[in-house]
């Protein structure tokens, strides 16, 4: 019969942390990048000359948050921070164009037909 | 005449091994020399080339027991180190400082996907030793979320390699000074090299009249499971038929007494 600590042992995995190493240190990294986008959006509004409002693209800010609320493992957390990171770094350098902002708001993509008549009419299956 | 240049030229290379153009210098003589080529198009390996090559990578090995976990011979003269991701550092550093070692140059980082594999990704160091004209390469390995540590205090050629891969595999390097995009544009999302990212990719990037700009939307292109059968029905190469095996271990002396007692 093996020791309850051998069998945790066996299932949980060691693993090297990407930053952060509980739970709260994490949480602190998301809030930050969101606090730094959030006052960094004014001047992205005005630098890129885009037709949004500011709080237009808080809004936005706030649903590309929402979109991985559901992230747990505090690795994968980390590692959207660092991207988010380098996506701020990307916009506040103006690296990118005013089409690489616009993008966010996806607004030439056509949403995809939900009910059985307008999929029948668009000729999805 | 054309015997006395023949001597002159494998003086020059009596120490290497025979290179091509002594082996057309010595048809061109007409000497009718007893060369036994049976098949001239095959790559040899020096004998003593490659013996050097496995006394050397043993004496890394016996020098950083702790980091190297195999070491082994590709092709017949490629030496390879298998390391633990730990050591990037200090295997880089004693390959570089060494005086025996000299490896300091870094030719190349390259990137592997094996999704099968516990830990998925396999980086390869190529390093020259431009003072003893050798080659060597250092393999490590990793998963999407373990970072491995950055080489760029080592060798400053490693930052753009290290920013490719980074970009290519999504593989974290910590510690690294400039760690951004250096292929894909702005807005990319996605690691391309990854072997689960499809040929076709996510999205597709086209001008629109309407908005005045680029515009990236949803690619409309379904992709069938891409599983590729690449062997033939027909033996390709039946000179290599019982050829060496195309990579060799090199067994390491275990310090005596073996593993030490985990506790």
């Amino acid at each position: 019969m093996a020791s309850p600590g051998a069998i945790i042992k066996s299932t949980t995995r060691q693993v090297k942390p990407l930053l952060s190493l509980d739970k709260s240190e994490a949480r602190r990294r998301v809030l930050n990048l969101y606090k730094a986008w959030y006052r960094q959006i004014p001047y992205v509004v005005m630098d890129y000359d885009i037709p949004k409002t500011v709080p237009d693209c808080r809004k936005k800010l706030r649903e590309e948050f929402d979109k991985n609320r559901h992230v747990q493992d505090i690795r994968v957390v980390d590692m959207l921070v660092i991207k988010g990171q380098m996506e701020l770094k990307e916009t506040v350098e103006i690296w990118k164009q005013k089409g690489h902002i616009m993008n966010y708001f996806k607004e030439t993509i056509e949403p995809k037909p939900q009910g059985f008549l307008s999929k029948f009419l668009a000729g999805h299956e | 005449m054309a015997l006395s240049m023949l001597r002159r030229f494998s003086s020059l290379v009596a120490n290497g091994q025979k290179c091509g153009i002594t082996r057309a210098f010595s048809a061109a003589a007409g000497s009718g020399s007893t060369t036994n080529e049976t098949s001239p198009a095959i790559r040899k390996v020096d004998a003593v080339e490659k013996q050097n090559l496995i006394e050397f990578g043993r004496y890394v090995g016996e020098c950083l027991p702790k980091f190297v976990q195999k070491v082994q011979l590709a092709t017949g003269n490629e030496l390879e180190l298998l390391i633990a991701p730990e050591g990037v550092l200090p295997v880089l550093s004693f390959l570089k400082d060494h005086h025996t070692c000299q490896f300091t140059n870094l030719a190349d980082i390259g990137g592997m996907d094996v999704p099968a594999r516990p830990y998925r990704f396999e980086i390869i160091y190529n390093l020259l030793s431009l003072r003893f004209n050798s080659r060597i390469r250092v393999k490590t390995y990793t998963d999407e979320l373990t970072p491995i540590e950055s080489s760029v205090e080592v060798h400053k050629a490693s930052n753009w390699y290290e920013r490719e891969i980074w970009d290519m595999y999504g593989v974290y390097f910590a510690n690294h000074p400039d760690l951004r995009r250096i292929l894909t544009d702005y807005g990319f999302e996605g690691h391309p090299f990854r072997k689960d990212f499809p040929l076709s990719g996510y999205v597709e990037v086209r001008y629109d009249d309407e908005q005045k700009r680029v515009v990236v939307e949803p690619v409309e292109l379904t992709q069938e499971f891409r599983k590729f059968d690449l062997s033939s029905p027909w033996e390709q190469f039946p000179n290599f038929r019982d050829a060496p095996p195309a990579i060799e271990d090199v067994p390491l002396d275990k310090p005596a007494g073996g593993e030490p007692p985990k506790k």
